[in-house]
């Protein structure tokens, strides 16, 4: 969705606070939240919105929202075509919420509403984006939280932004950050680091966390390799995305040392029969010193072009480096 | 000049088919965009049969239905008689339109020009020769309206060759493998689709085959009727090699696009990581067998290793390349589709 579509939080009558609650499955969970999210709307400054996304429930969760709509909570229902999973889920709200912040919570009921109001101060002390830590979880600890925490290190180290509680859905964004979001193919657990690619400040604070009281979990472990090979894109992207040609150049600096490495092999090998007295080239030639100095040398090369031809598409596209931008009495 | 022209009562302004802008011309996901009830989409390329016959068998049945319509030929380069008859036809029929290519540009690019032209509702596509009952068009229709999104029809009973059937069937049942799309019949011309499916599907090259599988990936309800299966056009018996390894290819890039496309690392890094562990591997042993005394200079393993290393490192090396080009296009992805918002 291109900036000019989203909606202006500046606008007449836009709320001042959008909530946004991504839902799968969870019909025994959406009651309870609604009457929580209800005490908690009052105590929040100025309109408030609450947008509930529906992310293809395939039980009766759209059905009691429905309901609950027609009883006549003051709810936005957002139903997807089918279940998308988080990350499509939490933008499809994204891109609708009009508030000048945005508070995102997970439908589980294992986020309390009730923090809210401590994330919006936060919000007020001078930040785009304040993340929910879990600090006391109540969870399996060696199913859920001991890789929760591996992965938390992880992402810290790779990306530089260090929060404890990357997992945690319950976040508040000035809107500004949310325009500037542009989530695609599980980013959703990597949010922090993006905004804070983006130029935006990032705080934390810790949150209650309430052991899960209906359903299954929709979480599990095995996704290992793909959470790695996304880290990688994620630091590329955050850190290099202004200048691909030396993500590349930098990675083909090894491969040209062992290039020229070979290579002097090579030539000691040569002039060691050289002094022998034994003119014969051939020999050099025919070990295979050549070929792998030459092939580690093509990889350089290659990894150089695609440096330049990643700068090549950065040039044609319409994408943005400093997006966050200081405003002042905000 | 413009390579597309396109003959209607009202002059329409028309683009070059293949660029990128032209999505946007059917913005018409709300039905009230829509002036018609059914547009007939036909691509006539190669293999064409009596359309006068096809367009008169057609009419006749959305007529018997009640249905306010048009057909929408689209001459995907082709002269002489065939086109004659088009022109004829358009000059005849105020529900005729038709849309010339100076050359062709396949069947991809010819339903695109279709769909974004097309003031129906719902939209059907067809072969340019009656492949199948003109009632199937009542079938389609009937489940259009039973609340699917998109509608496949399946020739079956196949009246085709044995070698035919076997060569077909092979390829659906690999495609509903890979895919987990149940759907038995691709090549059928014969598809039903809602105003929104045709403007969010994007597909070019041979894709077309895989509609329903691109809409049942899009989050679309998709569903199959069994249509009588009359002829087919062109040469029969089998289907040459050429057409086996195409439809091959068309298969893996349908995987890789339908799995991949907003994550190519994790098809390009996955393979690259084990290439490159395995060099890692070769050249570590042989490290060690250097520090152990021995040259290295007369073993062919030490090319073999680094070739790996190298490979491993390149096929990476592409992933990467995609994620930039992916991340830098982030603000136009949609992820999502959305039902209903109250």
């Amino acid at each position: 969705m291109s900036l000019a579509d989203r909606p202006d939080p500046g606008r007449e009558g836009a709320p001042n606070v959008s909530i946004v609650v991504p839902l799968y499955n969870e019909q025994d969970s959406v009651g309870p939240l609604w009457t929580a999210l209800a005490a908690v709307l009052p105590r929040l400054p100025g309109p408030t919105e609450v947008i509930l996304v529906d992310d293809g429930s395939t039980d009766a969760t759209g059905a009691i929202l429905k309901r609950l709509r027609a009883e006549g909570a003051p709810i936005r229902i957002l139903k997807l075509k089918r279940n998308f999973g988080q990350t499509p889920a939490l933008a499809a709200g994204l891109d609708r919420a009009r508030g000048r912040i945005v508070v995102t919570l997970d439908g589980d009921l294992q986020n309390d509403p009730a923090d809210i109001p401590r994330l919006l101060a936060e919000i007020d002390r001078g930040y785009d984006l304040v993340c929910g830590w879990r600090r006391d979880r109540h969870d399996p600890f060696l199913t859920r939280v001991l890789p929760s925490r591996i992965a938390n290190w992880l992402i810290g180290r790779i990306t530089g932004v260090r929060i404890h509680d990357y997992g945690c859905t319950l976040k508040a964004f000035r809107s500004e950050v949310v325009r500037h979001l542009n989530l695609y193919a599980d980013q959703h657990r990597f949010i922090p680091a993006i905004a804070a690619g983006h130029g935006a400040r990032v705080s934390e604070i810790p949150v209650r966390h309430h052991p899960r009281r209906f359903g299954a979990s929709k979480y599990g472990i095995g996704r290992t390799l793909r959470v790695l090979f996304d880290l990688v894109t994620l630091r590329m992207c955050t850190r290099f995305a202004a200048r691909p040609g030396h993500w590349f150049g930098v990675m083909s600096l090894p491969f040209l040392g062992l290039g020229v490495l070979t290579a002097l092999a090579t030539a000691v090998n040569a002039t060691k029969l050289i002094r022998l007295g034994d003119l014969d080239f051939e020999y050099a030639a025919q070990t295979v010193l050549p070929s792998t100095s030459f092939l580690l040398f093509y990889l350089a090369f290659h990894l150089i072009s695609l440096g330049f031809l990643s700068e090549l598409f950065l040039k044609v596209s319409d994408h943005k480096m400093t997006e966050i931008l200081d405003v002042a009495g905000v | 000049m413009s390579p597309v022209s396109e003959e209607r009562a009202e002059p329409a302004a028309v683009a070059p088919p293949g660029s990128a802008e032209r999505r946007p011309a059917l913005s018409g996901s709300r039905p009230g965009d829509a002036a018609l009830d059914v547009s007939v989409v036909i691509p006539v390329g190669r293999e064409v049969g009596d359309l006068e016959n096809l367009h008169a068998a057609l009419t006749a049945e959305l007529t018997r239905l009640g249905h306010t319509h048009e057909v929408l030929f689209i001459a995907d380069g082709v002269g002489g008689e065939i086109l004659g008859t088009l022109t004829r036809l358009a000059a005849r029929q105020p529900e005729v339109v038709l849309i010339r290519f100076r050359q062709t540009f396949g069947e991809s690019v010819a339903l695109s020009a279709g769909f974004e032209r097309a003031r129906g509702r719902w939209l059907l596509t067809f072969a340019p020769y009656l492949q199948v009952v003109p009632s199937a068009v009542v079938q389609v229709l009937d489940a259009l309206a039973a609340g699917n999104d998109f509608v496949s029809a399946w020739r079956h009973p196949r009246v085709d060759p044995w070698l035919n059937r076997l060569q077909s069937g092979a390829f659906n049942w690999v495609t509903r493998t890979i895919t987990g799309v149940p759907i038995h019949d691709l090549n059928c011309g014969l598809r039903a689709m809602t105003r929104e499916v045709a403007a969010t599907l994007t597909f070019h090259g041979d894709l077309f085959r895989f509609l329903p599988i691109l809409a049942t990936k899009q989050g679309f309800k998709v569903a199959e009727v069994q249509v009588g299966h009359l002829a087919e056009m062109g040469k029969r018996g089998f289907f040459g090699f050429g057409v086996s390894i195409r439809r091959f290819l068309d298969i893996l890039t349908l995987f890789f696009l339908v799995k991949f496309t907003r994550k190519p690392l994790r098809f390009f890094g996955l393979i690259g990581a084990a290439l490159f562990v395995l060099g890692v591997a070769i050249n570590a042993y042989l490290v060690v067998r250097k520090l152990g005394g021995e040259s290295l200079a007369d073993r062919p393993l030490l090319l073999f290793g680094t070739l790996l290393l190298v490979l491993g490192f390149q096929t990476l090396s592409i992933g990467l390349l995609g994620e930039i080009i992916i991340y830098l296009h982030a603000r136009k992805i949609r992820e999502y589709v959305i039902d209903e918002e109250l």
